[in-house]
């Protein structure tokens, strides 16, 4: 059973979209009959308030969380949930807002971790490091030193990333993602925590990848500035509840939008 | 048209030009050693992780086919064309291509700002660019219209340049691609490359070099092939290079340092120059290439060792003690060995064992085992720094030079180390002392003149063909050695008369591992006031071990107890100066430490980290009048660049102190 | 001359009765590495696989198979006991705790140590079962030299041969294979773990396989040493000061703490213990471990911590 190809998918077209999808925790709904799509090379934003349902919206494509209404078309094939498992096999990748690193391991091996997937030869191949598995390791070696070439952290490289600034941190955790090589980069709060100068930094990176490689990116920010510059289209939360999508200028000079971020409507 | 014939073609022409005439081209060095060193490694490169090695062969075939390309492009001889970036096989290759077309290189400084890159890139007409990236596409880009000249760009890193415009934009691996079609299309073009590189002669132009300046708009260096050439021979026999050393290229290349070192010596000598993977690798690279031949500034070699002693403050009890305890041994006897002095059995028995426990392990994490001969030139280096090198076994020596001297004036043989001379007169250089105490020369590598502008080459020309060094300076009555005290038109007098060399003053002061920077004022004023900034490495992990809290560079640099700290660094450096006659008078009363590190991007510094004094103290007017009105504290706001050139504000109130000084004797008596 | 040989003697001894400790902490760093759980049950699994192993071996022994078959049948068998209990240990008390924090796996582990107490000497019976893997008899060395030669026992040697073989597959394990690294990215992040595609289930049930099987190994040896019996399963106390020492995250470390020990408390035995009273080698390895949590609360071989804001 084989998951389908993005390549399956024609650029423009829709490579996820999200149906009605609603999420309670408890009595607490934090999201709240949400539609909306992702096409297939797009930068697509989603923003809001705090609060506003961002990160479990981000939670909900990548499997964490479980909906209990609506449903979810990733690739063609509609699922009301998914497991984490599932979303990475099927080219999901994402990072955290607040950086989820293996705190214990290098850069370098961070961003294996990423292959993870991706290798096949059994263990006690790779333990003795002949034949096919070497092959295979110094296949994915170099994929990885491609990303860290192009994410500029060949300094960083053996480095144990608990070690690292914040800032390199992010880089590292992105680079881990892209080690997927996924269709779907989920990004929560790229640059949360950051000076402007590694914001400009990190929104050049995102912009390189979504150039280089192609990949369709869904990034959560609450900062209106950046994602404006950054992304083609963008869905507005508040409150679990979809107030506007549209190009960043059509969604600039919705009132809702407005509203919603001084704090008028509530 | 087989590869192989081209091949041969090109040998037998080889052969023809070392015949007519030693090489006095750069080009007709890089076919020479194509031939007799075709299988030396030439260049290398970490990229994926992996070092990637070119032999003399290689680069030749490469460069060739660059140039070609690049002629279809249309660069001719005589055009200049702009090289900026880090150091890369590509970049040099570019310098090299160019040459061999008889063009004219100008590499800039690859973290100058757009504006100062608009200056060289307009003043020296370039009409083409050869450049690193995108940063530096986009930075030339935004300053296209004052640069009407300039027709094409080539980039060496395709990423973020896909959807750029490529009308005037080209890679170098499409160059090098096309060159290649060329050549292998058309035996012609073969031989007219050929003869490109036979037309070359030792009197043309070969790179201009624009001087970092300290003060005002920089200055294009002209220098000559043959003027090059002949000075790198010089010092390639005089430390004794071959084509089995080494040399890891890391300093920018827009400076002369790099262009002598790693360039004219590389080929010269043909050793492999080794470039990094990054421009924040160095140091790993460094251990892992280990060159035999290695310049760096005094600045690094206090880099490395404040690393390697803040990791020995953090290493198991007994590491630190033996780390202290051979280091001490190494400071008695060290340098008596390394320069061949009588010691006594014991002693060289204890360092044997050191070499073993200490100092080979030390020198292999700092990269340093395999080096023969290293330099270090630009500032003064402290006593202390430059005996813990050559203690450890590492041939360590001073050099003294500048751009209009394509590097070297002077520099010091082996087995005449000293930390305070800059050594004798290098190979057919001749110097001459004016009676301003200013140092004069003449050497086989002098520039030819400055780029467009007779009347500064006339200035800094002596009637009878010496250039003006600008530096004060005289020779060592003991060592013979030449000393230079600072810049000539630096040196100024106290209100009392006392002489005030405020650099002499400034170097002393960085000697102290918690100062990084240090800027003294005296000239027409009644006594010596500086400015400081503490080195966050060092200052930041003394706070840790003692408990202070900082937030900030600013926080920890206004800290009453860096002050006291720092006070007594002040102190310690009255003192030295009050043991000179010809300096006691210039002790430093008052002292404060500045709220920002002193940035080059600020215009504070120059690219080469030298502090500009008098854009400084316009800059810190407020703080200034303060050190001179007794007040103990003064308010200052200053405007900083960000690295993408944004500017902001930045506000503080510094404090003041006053230190004591030392009575001189004269004056006590 | 007689004093410089028993020294040997009792130095050679302690630390091949280290390594056996070592043994047992090998399980606890393990688990620890790849999970962050410290496991109170290792004691246990080696209680279960000891039984196991002896009784199963006793069984197909006495049908008259030869003794290797029956070595290997039950050797097999035991394996197959520990993978079914990591098996179950995963699906019902870990993975429903999947994201819980360290303290409230710990304690789920306790329960794990009272349910295969129970079920282990339930199933297998309750008894001191003797079991003769390897040769209990002893070496004398270097008689020439020493008067009466250096006594050594040739179950400690096996012992020292055994978690050497296993430290190195341990180690190569861990560095080079995709799942050693899962194991470790595991340890580190659960969510970030799962992001990137790796089965928390799947290699958390490699974790306490791999830890299973170790206990059997441990339990080949403590059982020819001692009898497969109940007091096995305060090996788990036993193995607190090595870890204390070694470090909970260093292969490495548990080695070197578990020989540390044990040198340490014979020597003590024998030189202190006449002053003491004796009996020193019970609580000697804790004051050990107490001095090293004073000086280095990681543990000689352990990972510093270093939390960033």
């Amino acid at each position: 059973m084989r998951a389908p190809a993005a390549s399956d998918i024609a650029a423009g077209e829709a490579i996820l979209s999200v149906k009605n999808v609603s999420l309670a925790f408890g009595g607490v709904k934090a999201i709240n009959d949400v539609s909306f799509d992702i096409k297939k090379g797009e930068i697509r934003a989603i923003i809001g308030p705090n609060g506003a349902g961002k990160t479990s919206m981000l939670n909900v494509i990548n499997g964490f969380y479980h909906p209990q209404h609506g449903q979810i078309t990733f690739k063609g094939r509609t699922r009301q949930a998914m497991r984490p498992y599932e979303a990475a096999r099927g080219g999901i990748a994402r990072t955290f807002q607040n950086v989820a690193l293996f705190k214990g391991m290098s850069a370098l091996d961070n961003i294996m971790a990423g292959r993870t997937l991706k290798m096949r030869r059994g263990f006690l191949w790779q333990m003795l490091r002949i034949g096919p598995a070497l092959t295979e390791e110094i296949a994915h070696r170099r994929r990885v030193e491609e990303i860290i070439d192009f994410l500029e952290i060949q300094a960083i490289r053996k480095i144990q990333v608990a070690r690292l600034p914040y800032g390199l941190q992010k880089r590292v955790e992105l680079g881990r993602a892209l080690a997927m090589e996924p269709d779907l980069l989920l990004l929560d709060e790229p640059m949360a925590g950051m000076n402007l100068e590694e914001k400009e930094d990190m929104s050049r990176f995102i912009i390189d990848v979504n150039d280089h490689y192609g990949t369709t990116i869904a990034l959560i920010e609450h900062d209106m500035g950046v994602v404006m510059d950054l992304s083609d289209r963008v869905v507005v939360l508040d409150h679990g509840v979809k107030i506007a999508d549209g190009t960043p200028d059509e969604v600039k000079s919705n009132q809702a939008v407005i509203d919603a971020y001084l704090g008028v409507a509530h | 048209m087989p590869r192989g014939i081209v091949g041969a073609a090109q040998r037998e022409d080889a052969v023809a030009i070392d015949a007519t005439a030693a090489a006095d081209t750069f080009p007709k060095l890089l076919v020479h050693n194509a031939r007799v060193r075709a299988d030396r490694p030439a260049l290398r490169h970490k990229d994926l992780g992996i070092w990637q090695t070119w032999t003399w062969a290689d680069l030749l075939d490469e460069v060739r086919a660059y140039a070609v390309g690049l002629h279809r492009l249309g660069l001719k001889r005589g055009d200049t064309i702009a090289i900026v970036g880090a150091n890369r096989p590509r970049i040099y290759g570019s310098v090299m291509a160019a040459q061999m077309l008889g063009a004219v290189p100008v590499p800039v400084y690859a973290d100058a700002v757009a504006d100062e890159l608009a200056y060289v890139l307009a003043h020296a007409e370039v009409r083409f660019a050869a450049v690193e990236d995108q940063e530096q596409v986009d930075k030339i880009v935004s300053v296209a219209e004052r640069l009407p000249k300039l027709e094409t760009m080539v980039y060496d890193e395709l990423k973020g340049l896909r959807d750029y415009d490529h009308a005037k934009l080209r890679a170098i691996d499409d160059v090098i691609a096309d060159g290649r079609t060329a050549l292998a299309n058309d035996p012609k073009v073969a031989e007219w490359l050929d003869n490109e590189i036979a037309a070359g002669k030792g009197s043309d132009i070969s790179i201009i070099l624009y001087t970092s300046g300290t003060t005002g708009q920089s200055k294009g260096v002209v220098l000559s092939a043959k003027g090059c050439i002949d000075a790198a021979r010089d010092t390639v026999a005089f430390d004794k290079l071959t084509d089995q050393d080494e040399a890891l290229a890391y300093l920018p290349i827009a400076w002369v340092g790099d262009h002598y070192l790693n360039y004219a010596q590389q080929l010269v000598a043909g050793f492999c120059t080794a470039c990094p993977e990054h421009g924040e690798t160095a140091m790993q690279d460094l251990r892992e290439i280990g060159p035999t031949f290695y310049f760096a500034p005094p600045r690094t070699f206090e880099t490395m060792l404040t690393r390697v002693m803040i990791r020995m403050e953090d290493a198991s009890f007994i590491k630190r003690k033996l780390f202290h305890y051979f280091i001490g041994v190494a400071r008695r006897y060290g340098e008596a060995i390394l320069n061949g002095q009588p010691v006594p059995v014991q002693g060289r028995l204890l360092y044997r064992l050191g070499q073993f426990l200490v100092y080979a392990p030390l020198k292999n994490v700092l990269g340093l085992s395999r080096v023969r001969v290293a330099y270090t030139a630009g500032e003064a280096i402290g006593p202390d720094l430059f005996s813990f090198y050559r203690s450890l076994g590492m041939n360590l020596k001073q050099l003294y030079g500048q751009t209009e001297a394509f590097l070297y004036v002077t520099c010091q043989p082996d087995g005449q180390i000293y930390s305070d001379t800059v050594g004798p007169a290098a190979p057919n250089v001749d110097i001459r002392i004016a009676d301003s105490g200013e140092v004069l020369f003449k050497s086989p590598g002098m520039f030819v003149g400055y780029f467009k502008d007779d009347a500064k080459t006339k200035e800094a020309m002596t009637s009878d063909g010496y250039v003006k060094t600008g530096d004060a300076g005289f020779f060592d009555q003991k060592t013979g050695h030449l000393k230079i005290i600072d810049r000539a038109k630096d040196v100024g007098k106290l209100n009392d008369g006392t002489l005030f060399p405020p650099k002499y003053i400034e170097n002393k002061l960085k000697f102290f591992p918690n100062i990084r920077e240090a800027v003294a004022y005296g000239d027409k004023r009644d006594f010596v006031a500086v400015m400081l900034n503490i080195d966050l490495t060092a200052v930041g992990s003394w706070a840790e071990r003692n408990n202070v809290v900082y937030g900030s560079y600013q926080e920890l640099a206004g800290h009453p107890l860096v002050y006291d700290m720092v006070a007594r660094h002040v102190e310690e450096t009255n003192r030295a100066l009050a043991a000179d006659k010809m300096t006691a008078g210039a002790q430093i009363r008052r002292f404060l430490i500045l709220h920002k590190e002193l940035d080059a991007d600020d215009g504070e510094l120059t690219r080469t980290q030298k502090v500009r004094r008098g854009f400084i103290a316009e800059r810190y007017d407020p703080l200034i009048k303060a050190l001179y009105d007794g007040s103990a504290e003064a308010d200052i706001s200053t405007e900083v660049t960000f690295e993408d050139g944004r500017k902001g504000n930045l506000s503080a109130r510094v404090k003041i102190r006053d230190v004591t000084t030392v009575p001189t004797l004269e004056k006590a008596a | 001359m007689i004093l410089l040989g028993q020294i040997l003697e009792v130095l050679i001894s302690g630390l091949l009765s280290g390594v056996l400790y070592s043994l047992v902490a090998l399980g606890f760093v393990l688990i620890y590495k790849a999970s962050g759980v410290f496991n109170f049950a290792q004691g246990a699994m080696v209680l279960l696989a000891g039984l196991a192993l002896v009784r199963s071996l006793d069984f197909v022994a006495a049908q008259g198979f030869p003794m290797w078959t029956a070595i290997i049948l039950g050797l097999t068998f035991a394996a197959a006991v520990m993978t079914l209990s990591a098996y179950v240990i995963e699906r019902f008390v870990l993975g429903p705790l999947v994201n819980q924090d360290g303290l409230t796996l710990f304690m789920s582990t306790i329960g794990v140590t009272f349910v295969l107490e129970g079920l282990a000497q339930m199933v297998f019976g309750a008894e001191i079962y003797p079991l003769k893997l390897f040769p209990t008899d002893a070496w004398f060395l270097a008689e020439s030299i020493f008067p009466g030669g250096i006594l050594l026992n040739k179950l400690d040697v096996w012992g020292g041969l055994i978690a050497g073989v296993l430290v190195a597959g341990l180690a190569v394990f861990f560095q080079r294979t995709k799942t050693g690294r899962a194991l470790r990215a595991v340890a580190d992040d659960h969510s970030a773990a799962q992001s990137v595609g790796i089965p928390i289930s799947w290699i958390w049930f490699v974790v306490w396989l791999v830890a299973g099987l170790v206990a059997l190994v441990a339990a080949t040896v403590w059982g020819t040493k001692l009898g497969v019996q109940f007091s096995i399963t305060f090996l788990a106390l036993k193995a607190l000061p090595v870890l204390i020492i070694g470090g909970f995250t260093s292969v490495p470390g548990a080695i070197i703490g578990g020989l540390i020990i044990g040198a340490g408390e014979k020597l003590a035995e024998v030189y202190l213990g006449p002053f003491m009273g004796g009996g020193i080698e019970y609580w000697f390895g804790y004051v050990l471990a107490l001095v090293v949590l004073m000086f280095r609360p990681q543990g000689l071989f352990g990972e510093r911590i270093i939390e960033r804001v």
